[in-house]
């Protein structure tokens, strides 16, 4: 039986070969489409190996791969520069097929909002969210605050008197901006780019708070910080005590979902088989077990719907921009 | 001590045993050819890293750098043509001495020296690291500021050449960096609309230009250059008591000397050797016999240039800060592998802190087993026709780069910074402040600034720090001396024509 399967296949690949030569095409252009993806997907992951939205690609190509969901393999391919930017411009740039995507997530609305590119989610074809995190805010345990609330009335007694380590407009700068104008307190920032960079800011007594994600948070906690305040919209299982910024009742929250695009106008037929393969391999027990016990959320939300909160998310960031005044223009003028 | 000699007891397993073995006999044999250098080797070896476990491919790597400096005195005392610029002082008597029939008594010479050198900046490495580390963690933007300063000044007064064209390929090097994305406000800069350079210039295409592509286009013009044969036996290597006893205190004190050059940011192996030669001749009572085929020399510089390498691994583990400018690229592989070097090394990633501690100690002896014995066989490596090498080099450049970033801006980055290198060695202005400087302004100006941001414009820590305003007492000294040194010459000169 398998190799009757295997000769099939291999006959049917030949007929598909000759149909994409030119001139001597059989079959009609949407039987073609039909057969997607004909090689493999290359995947663009706009930073070096290693990180979370390397890692989730990899996690996804290597379940789609041993599951047999999709005809032929995904490469990752890294195309670390300018948060990404260089990455997506490669997608853009490809052909609208399917064979190119890129996996990225929410950093792309900040550089819009910070007017640092051009970049737009109206310039992709969203396929959609798989599962997402969020951060948490972080002092060191020896500080005197235990709670959020002992934080804020520190602040709002003593205005500037604590540091935040950010790196400026990024996630940890504007989630900070947002947290302080709900709650009308104000701090000092002290630069640090990477999150090392912070928790030895954070440890070395150069900040007093610093913004991890939640898989960040639990593999340096036992360094000697602890979280006062979760951003995500719930609770996660794997910091089950730590309480979220709504629930303290300020509406502070970054759900910054793993989101997969491609170039504008994409096959329609290979989005919803890309969209599908996608679903099927975040809902399975071995994706979604690794999610939860990274403190990441497993879920799927469709290309239109992950398209219509992005810019809803970035809306707001715009706003948060202009209502504090940190884009450039405003810069000068001081 | 218990990490150490658990990554003492991973790195005798059979692969990354076999990766440090490689590593070592590749970098001597890469050391002893004229024209290649550590540095080159290393950048190269860089991309093949990548699907590494990341202690195995920075014990590769540190292989390469005990390796390549040892290599280096081969072609220095045969040839006197330095295998890499570490070598540059064992010309003065190695190649003499080899002049004079004992070539076997040079090398064996330089070899142990090499070993002895290792030995006792390796002892400082393990011994000082780690409390450096937690020191280090107390280290805010103002310290790491200053220290950086201190390192770019020194650099310069110190490398060959003038301290103008020093400070001149220093300031190269800083603005080299500038362009992209501007570390403390999150804006791009400097672009010229060009989206290719919004995340400014890598450090892989820049180094390999600068080092490598250099390198290569300084061999083409004289690519037929062939040196003159000579042959080596293995007689009269091995030292004996009375050797080591003759040698003794020079072992110590070069060591000393090396190790402390080493731990200085950002000038290396080179200098240390200068330094300590200098230092043996100065203390010698018969300082006339310095190169003329003196033992003494051969010990001092080739006993400091490997004793630099343990101490530049110092603030590299300790501070993430470059101790030179192979450790500048060792920094970039523990960046690809993600990894971030500093304080929080020893904390967070223990095995990688510990790995380097114990690659280098074993390193070491591995170097000394192959060089004792095989020292006749890499002598012939200097005559392999440089050819054919170059030809395969600058493929690997090539690759090399284009697998860092998987973009073909970076190959193009890479060559122009190729001419550039080549352009600055004919104009003798050194490389090695152009690199550190690009390296070491990013840490300078993020560190600056987030000082800065937290104390909101006020520059007075810089006064107020103990260990911030000794740093930059210590900058503005090293700028200064050589000018005010410059100036009493002058005078005295002036004064003593006067006179006439």
């Amino acid at each position: 039986m398998a190799l009757i399967h295997k000769s099939t296949l291999m006959v049917a690949g030949f007929a598909a070969a000759i149909a994409f030569t030119p001139g001597v095409g059989v079959f009609s252009a949407d039987e073609v489409k039909a057969e997607f993806p004909t090689k493999p997907i290359k995947i663009y992951v706009g930073f070096k190996p290693g990180g979370r939205t390397d890692l989730v690609a990899r996690l996804v190509a290597k379940h789609i791969k041993e599951k047999n969901l999709l005809s032929q393999p995904m490469i990752i391919v890294n195309q670390p520069g300018a948060a990404a930017a260089k990455a997506a411009r490669s997608v853009l740039k490809a052909k609208p097929d399917g064979h190119t995507i890129l996996h990225w997530h929410h950093s792309m609305l900040i550089s819009n909002a910070m007017s640092v590119n051009k970049l737009h989610p109206n310039k992709f074809t969203s396929i959609g969210y798989l599962g997402g995190g969020s951060p948490v805010w972080t002092v060191r345990t020896a500080a005197p605050f235990n709670t959020l609330k002992d934080l804020i009335d520190h602040l709002k007694a003593n205005p500037k008197s604590l540091t935040e380590a950010v790196p400026i407009g990024t996630i940890p700068h504007l989630m900070g901006v947002q947290l302080a104008a709900a709650a009308g307190f104000k701090t000092r920032y002290v630069g640090a780019a990477g999150g090392s960079d912070r928790l030895a800011k954070l440890l070395g007594k150069h900040a007093d708070i610093a913004l991890f994600s939640a898989a960040g948070y639990l593999k340096m906690k036992p360094n000697g910080i602890k979280a006062l305040v979760f951003f995500g919209p719930n609770r996660v299982k794997s910091i089950p005590d730590i309480p979220t910024a709504r629930e303290l009742g300020y509406d502070v929250t970054w759900a910054n979902p793993n989101w997969w695009l491609g170039p504008k106008n994409m096959d329609k037929a290979a989005t919803a088989k890309l969209a599908s393969v996608l679903k099927q391999a975040i809902m399975s027990k071995e994706l979604s077990g690794w999610f939860n016990s990274h403190a990441l959320d497993p879920y799927w939300t469709d290309g239109p719907a992950a398209m219509k909160d992005s810019l809803k998310v970035l809306a707001k960031l715009q706003k948060v921009v202009k209502d504090n005044n940190i884009t450039k223009k405003k810069k000068k003028k001081k | 001590m218990e990490p150490l000699f658990n990554s003492l007891e991973y790195l005798f397993n059979y692969w990354p045993m076999t990766l440090l073995f490689v590593g070592v006999a590749f970098g001597i044999v890469v050391g002893s050819i004229p024209g290649l250098t550590t540095t080159m080797l290393i950048t190269l070896t860089l991309p093949l890293t990548f699907f590494m476990e990341s202690v195995d491919a920075i014990t590769l790597l540190i292989g390469m750098y005990v390796g390549g400096i040892s290599g280096s005195q081969v072609a220095a005392t045969l040839l006197r043509m330095p295998g890499t610029p570490a070598s540059i002082m064992t010309t003065f008597d190695g190649y003499p001495m080899s002049q004079q029939g004992k070539s076997e008594r040079a090398l064996g010479l330089g070899i142990t020296a090499s070993f002895v050198g290792g030995i006792v900046s390796w002892a400082f490495l393990a011994i000082l690291s780690p409390p450096l580390a937690k020191l280090a963690l107390t280290f805010g933007p103002w310290e790491y500021f200053t220290m950086v300063l201190m390192a770019l000044v020194m650099l310069a007064s110190l490398s060959q050449g003038s301290l103008i064209k020093g400070l001149i390929a220093a300031c190269l090097g800083m603005m080299v960096h500038l362009p992209g994305v501007d570390p403390s406000i999150g804006q791009m800069r400097l672009t010229f609309g060009f989206e290719n350079l919004e995340s400014g210039l890598s450090l892989m295409p820049v180094l390999i230009g600068a080092f490598a592509v250099s390198q290569i286009f300084k061999d083409i013009i004289n690519i037929d250059a062939k040196p003159p044969a000579v042959s080596v036996g293995r007689k009269g290597m091995f030292l004996n008591v009375a050797d080591i006893k003759k040698h003794g205190v020079n072992f110590i004190r070069s060591s000393i000397v090396g190790t402390w050059i080493g731990i200085l940011p950002g000038i290396g192996a080179n200098i240390a050797a200068m330094l300590s030669y200098s230092a043996a001749k100065s203390s010698s009572k018969t300082p006339e016999k310095f190169g003329t085929g003196h033992e003494a020399g051969v010990v001092a510089a080739e006993t400091a240039n490997n004793a630099s390498i343990g101490g530049a691994l110092i603030p590299l583990i300790t501070m993430g800060i470059p101790g030179s400018v192979v450790d500048a690229i060792l920094i970039g592989a523990l960046i690809i592998h993600n990894l971030e070097p500093g304080p929080l090394l020893f904390t967070t990633n223990p095995e990688i802190a510990y790995g380097i501690i114990s690659a280098y100690l074993i390193g070491n002896i591995i170097m000394f087993g192959i060089m004792m014995f095989a020292v006749v066989h890499i002598a012939k490596v200097l005559y392999v026709p440089r050819a054919y090498l170059m030809a395969a080099i600058i493929m690997f450049c090539v690759i090399g780069v284009f697998a860092v970033g998987n973009s073909f801006f970076d190959v193009w980055v890479m060559m122009i910074f190729g001419v550039v290198g080549f352009i600055m060695g004919q104009v003798k202005m050194p490389l090695g402040p152009f690199v550190i400087g690009f390296v070491l302004s990013p840490i300078a100006e993020t560190q600056l600034r987030s000082g800065l941001m937290a104390t909101e414009g006020s520059i007075m820590p810089l006064f107020t720090r103990p260990f911030a305003a000794t740093f930059f007492a210590i900058s503005v000294v090293s700028l200064l001396w050589p000018l005010y040194s410059d100036w009493k010459k002058a005078k005295a000169k002036k004064a003593s024509t006067a006179v006439e």
